[in-house]
């Protein structure tokens, strides 16, 4: 069992360093969509008896990360008829290496946090922070407000791990509230997506500099 | 209880004057005066032995149930807040009337009432929350009035200045009270006895100190007292600072004090004096150069508190009680004459439009009452007899002399009788001057030719505040039991009968007030017997001298103020006469504020430097916002793995 979940935490965490290092904004929306696929599958993978409400839930959570979001993006990308991050602030090798470097220093520091018995053999919480930082990281080295809202997924994704280790503790529920401001968080964006096409002509956030007093 | 009536119908009256300002003029100054006499009464009424009158309805505002009390150091300080208040109020009906300043007069009432209910307040709450809130709207209501005059740039700028160091004050004291609440588990006030508490006098003293006007902190006074309506300044010299004074000496009394605190109020103390006056002497606007005063008479204060707290750790009640008697009779004493001083200042504003003194002189035929009674004041400020100034600051002396024969702190005792009298001296020289130069001689300049008297409202204000400085002058014995009750309530223990001293003072004040008012109307007598010619004064030979000829404040001050040209720093412009035959020239000195040049601006560009340096984080650029937020999780999880663990 934890082999199979440390197995898919390692994909996920593969994952984010494919959604650093691609250029094009599709295969980065397909790497953010993945992930959260793989994700979704971690709390059956974590309790041994399923109720009703947590296959219904994973299920919710694979489908809204896995398809829905990842749909309503790529609309928004033709949309704006943009395919490419054409100039990141980091370039796309560079993104990849502290990316990497990320991932090792959340090894590393996870070894010195105290965890239950249960969880020091998962890659739970080393993934969880490497894919936040991950997130953080895609968010500053791009310019384009899709890929951004990639980052804030790929983000959302290592907090939703953090989440899985508190399952036994945190009722679904507050998972089904953190999925939810999520989906609302991505149409604002969306909305802003639009808004900022109109005014500028075009997705980069730098033009929003303009709008500082 | 009839203490507890007299202050309910004193709110009452205050709040029925701020709802009558704008419509009922009369009424609501009716009203206000009204509110002074009731709490004027309360506080007499406590302070003859009354008891304290202490109320606890059960009620409570932000969380903390109301507590008011009126023992007799908080009767000391409303009295004096009642009779300034009820003075002011009065003489503002002719100095800043509504058919001269329209909608600022009534704005001037409201506010007024709103000061008055404020420092009462503070005054009687028991609660530090309380006490913050009512510090909080004294500092909002004086700089209302500050700033009465909204389309005078002076009075804007001093009115921000006046809210900045307020608020600097405030910090201090919102420091102070959480950590004293937090050490003794509650907001109530009241004696600690607690010794860990002690070092958070120091707080206090800062926060008072600055309210206070204690040099250095005294940088906001000058320009808000130069620059408010004169009635406004009366209040804010005669009771705002003194709030500052009230904080001390409350919680000098209240709690613990460090070790060294006495030497350092004392050193305070003699810094503003010497300083203050030093000041004084270099202005040359009238009601900036009264502003100066305030921080030397808060110096004599501190001087009196600074000795009363060493001989409380000395263990020597006998001269501690006089210096303490002579501290808190002078908080009185100043600020009588001082809203005297400004009073007469602002009637002489009024009257010439200008605050100048180089160009006024000549008033005293003009405008004999103001000048009778700004020479009364300016007599009592610089403690000549047989006015209340002398008598405060001989009980100062006669304790320090005492201290000096017990042999504790001998030599520190001698040296501030030193500088204080070096301190009286040269308040004597710099009112020599403003009497001299605005009231004496003749008129510089048309504004003072033409000048009126001060109308029959300004006159009685003034008259009163006078009054009471002739009556302290003249039964220092009478004012003694009053003084003394505050002085045991501090002391924590009786105190001495009246002092033969005061008996003697009194008779030889009755004495020479006597001997003054007959030679008066002997010389009266004369006068009007032998008439009065005009004459040029002895002019060297030349025969045609000009009014502009006389001394001026500045030339009058010049050896005085080059005693202390390291602190004032005068900016000298224009070149001095060269030659025999020398060419039309001009010079002008101007003397800035020290303390405000060399350290507050400095510091201020600092801030804003720094200030600039974090607005250009913000730029509108996410990614480095996001970049901001990991740092900042990155430095708190650092923070809790290493240095969290205890």
């Amino acid at each position: 069992m934890t082999d199979t979940l440390n197995l898919l935490i390692g994909i996920a965490a593969g994952l984010n360093l494919l959604a650093l290092a691609s250029s094009r904004l599709p295969s980065m929306i397909r790497a953010a969509a993945l992930q959260g696929l793989v994700l979704g599958v971690l709390p059956l993978l974590l309790e041994d008896d399923w109720s009703v409400l947590l296959v219904a839930m994973a299920a919710g959570t694979a489908l809204a990360k896995g398809f829905v979001i990842p749909s309503l993006l790529r609309r928004a990308m033709h949309a704006a008829s943009i395919d490419r991050e054409v100039e990141p602030l980091i370039g796309f090798v560079p993104s990849l290496l502290l990316g990497a470097l990320a991932t090792i220093l959340a090894m590393l520091l996870s070894r010195s946090l105290p965890l239950l018995p249960e969880h020091s053999r998962t890659l739970l919480l080393p993934g969880a922070l490497a894919t936040a930082i991950c997130g953080a990281l895609l968010i500053m080295a791009r310019t384009k407000a899709i890929s951004q809202v990639c980052g804030y997924l790929v983000l959302e994704n290592g907090a939703y791990l953090f989440g899985l280790l508190l399952l036994r503790s945190t009722p679904l529920l507050v998972e089904a509230g953190i999925l939810l401001d999520l989906t609302v968080g991505i149409f604002v964006i969306g909305i802003v997506v639009d808004r900022i096409q109109r005014e500028f002509d075009s997705l980069d956030t730098r033009n929003l500099t303009e709008l500082h007093e | 209880m009839t203490a507890g009536w007299l202050l309910a119908g004193a709110s009452a009256a205050l709040v029925t004057a701020g709802a009558l300002a704008w419509r009922w003029a009369r009424a609501s100054v009716a009203a206000t005066l009204a509110a002074c006499g009731a709490a004027a009464a309360a506080a007499l009424w406590t302070l003859t032995g009354a008891g304290t009158w202490d109320w606890q309805p059960g009620l409570a505002l932000g969380g903390q149930p109301i507590h008011l009390q009126l023992d007799p150091m908080s009767a000391f300080f409303l009295a004096l807040l009642a009779t300034v208040g009820g003075a002011g109020s009065w003489f503002a009906r002719g100095y800043w009337s509504d058919r001269e300043r329209g909608s600022s007069a009534a704005r001037g009432r409201l506010w007024w009432a709103a000061f008055l209910l404020s420092v009462g307040w503070l005054l009687l709450t028991r609660n530090g929350l309380h006490f913050l809130l009512g510090w909080e709207l004294l500092a909002i209501t004086a700089y209302f009035l500050i700033t009465l005059d909204r389309r005078d740039p002076e009075a804007r700028a001093a009115g921000w200045l006046y809210l900045a160091a307020s608020h600097t004050a405030t910090l201090s004291l919102f420091l102070f009270f959480a950590a004293l609440a937090s050490r003794t588990g509650t907001w109530e006030l009241g004696p600690v006895r607690d010794p860990a508490v002690a070092p958070l006098f120091w707080l206090a003293l800062i926060g008072f100190g600055i309210k206070g006007a204690v040099w250095p902190g005294h940088v906001w006074l000058p320009s808000a007292h130069a620059s408010a309506p004169s009635h406004v300044s009366a209040l804010l010299s005669g009771v705002a600072i003194k709030i500052g004074m009230y904080g001390l000496f409350r919680f000098s009394e209240w709690l613990p004090l460090p070790a060294q605190a006495g030497w350092v109020v004392l050193g305070l103390g003699l810094a503003s004096g010497v300083l203050g006056v030093a000041f004084a002497l270099a202005q040359h606007d009238l009601k900036r150069l009264l502003a100066y005063h305030s921080v030397e008479n808060i110096g004599i204060i501190l001087i009196g508190l600074g000795f009363a707290i060493l001989a409380r750790q000395y263990g020597q009640p006998a001269w501690g009680n006089l210096v303490l008697a002579g501290g808190l009779l002078h908080v009185w004493n100043h600020g009588l004459f001082k809203s005297l001083l400004f009073l007469g200042a602002g009637s002489v504003h009024h009257a010439t439009g200008t605050r100048i003194m180089s160009q006024l002189g000549g008033l005293w035929r003009s405008m004999p009452w103001t000048a009778s009674f700004f020479a009364l004041g300016a007599m009592a400020i610089a403690g000549l007899p047989p006015l209340n100034g002398f008598v405060s600051e001989i009980l100062i002396y006669v304790g320090l002399f005492d201290a000096f024969a017990s042999g504790h702190p001998a030599y520190a005792a001698v040296g501030s009788a030193v500088l204080l009298g070096l301190t009286g001296a040269l308040a004597l020289a710099c009112f020599s001057k403003v009497v001299g130069v605005v009231f004496l001689g003749a008129p510089r300049t048309a504004a003072a030719a033409h000048a009126h008297e001060a109308g029959p409202e300004q006159r009685t204000a003034m008259a009163v505040l006078a009054g009471l400085c002739v009556i302290i002058g003249l039964l220092p014995a009478g004012a003694w039991p009053l003084v003394a009750m505050v002085a045991a309530q501090w002391q924590g223990q009786p105190v001495q009968n009246t002092p033969l001293l005061l008996t003697y003072l009194g008779s030889l004040h009755l004495a020479l007030g006597c001997a003054g008012v007959a030679a008066a109307a002997l010389l009266m007598a004369r006068l009007r017997r032998v008439g009065v010619r005009r004459a040029p004064t002895w002019d060297c030979g030349y025969a045609a001298p000009q009014a502009t000829m006389q001394y001026t404040a500045g030339s009058y001050a010049a050896t005085m103020t080059g005693w202390f040209r390291w602190i004032l720093r005068p900016q000298r412009h224009g070149e001095p006469v060269h030659g025999i035959f020398a060419q039309p020239t001009r010079v002008t000195e101007h003397t800035g504020e020290t303390v405000m040049q060399l350290a507050v601006e400095p510091l201020a560009r600092a801030v804003l430097l720094l200030g600039d340096l974090a607005r250009r984080m913000q730029h509108g650029r996410v990614q480095a916002y996001v970049l901001y937020i990991l740092v900042g999780v990155a430095f708190i999880a650092a923070l809790a793995l290493h240095g969290g663990a205890p």
